[in-house]
């Protein structure tokens, strides 16, 4: 694991190693200075557009369009966040009721695809009923297919139901997404918590479903909140389902309302980059501040150590 | 997984349990799939028949008005047509080069940005964490992003090229029928090459440290390690992330549709965009069901390696 068992490695073996380039913990991946011209390349690449969009956020309209470009706000201005946060704005308005329509939705959404997927998920790590095979790898098959053609069926779906321009709209077809990833996240975390321990429980009377919510659900608990969030933030940047079916300008999500909304105003960039960057705020948090969790559940599946 | 016994042996004696037939083993274990009745409910609702609707849908002729009422039969007409027009040839093309360069390239950093984070340096949790950012950010706010990074005449992209010396006027990206795709596919990798860090640095954590010592002992040099050790230890996981990043890139829709919208003339039109713009710009829903199975079809032959790939990891014992 560490190095210290090296040491006592003999000396010839020791000469070879360094030969092999400076290595630290993992030897074969000592790449020496290339690796790091590559990593600050790559963090350059990652990070430049982002603060691009910042920097464009805080310039006046007349400063933003001016050639060639102020690489660094002089005069830096708040005013764009102020328009878009202050309900009495006209743009304001708007922008908030775009905001709490993705919160709204957002939510329930991960709230009903992570009740439904727990005990989808339990049941294909624990229990071996006939078919579970099949339909785990069909749950998979889902994710092969585009939301976009799963689109016409579904409008028409939506039209005979009445549910067209609603959000209950929405929140349903995101379950056509968020469930198979759901299922297949939290799968990952039920096969790593050892079943000896609900084998104890059955032992002292508990019934399988006790067994269940007594004993591995508590123990899910990081891995459902992982879940919960990963759901949230696919929803919350969900675009296409969004943009085909609502209309009212009062239902629309961020992600569509950003576009219907500053196509009045092309020109508005320092606004646009505003938004966006209000709309991606809550989502990056979440997920660095949880990093540990997601990497451990996106990675989890594909990847059996 | 495979080594643990079921919660539920304990019912029946396992040598019996192997003597029942499917039904009387589907009875037995009927209140397992209580537990998977809700989702499969669900997805029956929003999968399964979707699926099963568009397939129908693909050999009618649909009216604008979207009362499916007054759908006529068309049989395979509109498979037909669509295989006979140029501009399926051209889209086919363009996703061709939009799914192998942005799968190629998004693979080749993400790999590259997993090599170098997998050793511990000071911040590289952090570095970790800048690195993720693009792949967390809205795919929406994305395609702005990069909209005004490539804008054409205040874009930061083009006066840097001018700045630098390359070009003389700022450079035209997205007006441009050549340099589109290619500028699509750059947003692309830069959401995606994240993706592909993630499942290549958990992989290489599972590459064991006594196998690359032994290497090492043996005189393999830095690059020998890397291609005779690494890389084999890795085939499962770098075939599935191929496979996954394949299969969001001929599904991606958002990049495209919201920064050129397929244009300039259709130069950065991918199969899914033009699905989207026959099914709601012209509201033609049986010819685009049709091409919707087109891409089924190719899905299923892709999906049938992805099971494949993903029961094989399956298969392998646990560590």
């Amino acid at each position: 694991m560490t190095t210290q068992p090296m040491t006592a490695a003999p000396a010839q073996i020791e000469a070879r190693r360094r030969g092999g380039g400076k290595r630290r913990r993992k030897p074969g991946t000592a790449w020496g200075p290339i690796g790091w011209v590559f990593l600050v390349l790559l963090v350059l690449f990652s990070l430049l557009p982002m603060v691009w969009m910042f920097f464009t956020s805080i310039k006046s309209q007349l400063t933003a369009l001016q050639y060639p470009p102020e690489w660094y706000p002089h005069n830096p201005t708040l005013e764009e966040y102020h328009r878009l946060l202050s309900p009495s704005s006209e743009v304001g308005g708007e922008f908030l009721t775009f905001l709490w329509n993705s919160i709204y939705v957002s939510t329930a959404t991960t709230v009903i695809g992570v009740a439904i997927a727990v005990p989808a998920a339990y049941a294909f790590s624990r229990f071996r009923f006939p078919g579970r095979k099949f339909l785990f790898f069909a749950v998979l098959f889902r994710n092969m297919f585009p939301a976009v053609v799963f689109l016409m069926p579904l409008f028409i779906m939506m039209r005979l139901m009445g549910l067209v321009n609603t959000q209950a709209s929405l929140i349903l077809t995101y379950l056509t997404f968020g469930l198979p990833l759901s299922i297949w996240l939290l799968k990952g975390f039920y096969d790593n918590i050892p079943i000896q321990l609900e084998q104890a429980a059955r032992i002292d009377g508990a019934t399988r479903f006790q067994a269940f919510m007594l004993v591995v659900m508590p123990l899910s608990a990081p891995g459902i909140t992982a879940t919960a969030i990963y759901s949230f933030i696919t929803a919350w940047n969900e675009y296409v389902y969004a943009l085909t079916f609502l209309n009212d300008d009062d239902k629309l999500t961020l992600p569509v309302g950003l576009q219907r909304f500053f196509s009045e105003y092309v020109t508005n960039w320092p606004g646009l980059m505003a938004a966006s960057f209000i709309m991606s705020v809550p989502v990056v948090a979440l997920f660095l501040v949880l990093q540990k969790y997601f990497v451990r559940a996106l990675t989890e599946g594909a990847v059996k150590s | 997984m495979a080594t643990a016994a079921p919660v539920n042996a304990n019912r029946v004696d396992p040598r019996r349990y192997r003597e029942l037939n499917v039904l009387q083993r589907m009875y037995r274990c009927r209140a397992d799939y209580l537990y998977v009745l809700p989702s499969l409910g669900v997805m029956f609702l929003v999968i399964g028949y979707p699926i099963y609707y568009t397939v129908y849908l693909s050999f009618f002729n649909t009216p604008p008005s979207l009362s499916m009422d007054e759908k006529s039969f068309a049989g395979i007409e509109n498979y037909s047509r669509i295989l006979a027009s140029s501009r399926f040839h051209e889209v086919t093309w363009n996703t061709t080069i939009w799914t192998f360069a942005s799968t190629f390239f998004a693979f080749v950093l993400g790999f590259g940005a997993a090599l170098v984070l997998n050793r511990e340096f000071p911040g590289r949790a952090v570095t970790r964490g800048v690195l993720l950012v693009p792949f967390v950010i809205s795919a929406v706010a994305a395609s702005y992003v990069w909209r005004w990074i490539y804008h054409s005449d205040f874009g930061v992209l083009g006066a840097l090229a001018v700045q630098m010396g390359f070009s003389d006027t700022p450079l035209n990206f997205l007006d441009s029928i050549d340099y589109a795709l290619p500028s699509l596919i750059v947003v692309n990798v830069w959401k995606e090459f994240p993706f592909a860090m993630l499942l290549m640095l958990a992989g290489l954590q599972t590459v064991p440290d006594q196998l690359l010592r032994a290497a090492t002992v043996d005189g393999a040099s830095v690059w020998q390690r890397f291609w005779h050790v690494t890389v084999p230890h890795l085939k499962g996981v770098i075939l599935i992330t191929v496979l996954l990043l394949f299969v969001q890139n001929i599904n991606h829709f958002t990049i495209p549709w919201v920064m050129t919208g397929g244009g300039p003339a259709g130069a950065s039109d991918i199969w899914i965009t033009q699905i989207y713009q026959i099914a709601f710009g012209r509201i033609r829903f049986g010819l685009a069901s049709a091409y919707s199975v087109i891409l089924f079809a190719v899905m299923i032959v892709i999906g049938y390696f992805y099971v494949k790939a993903l029961a094989f990891g399956d298969e392998r014992p646990n560590a």
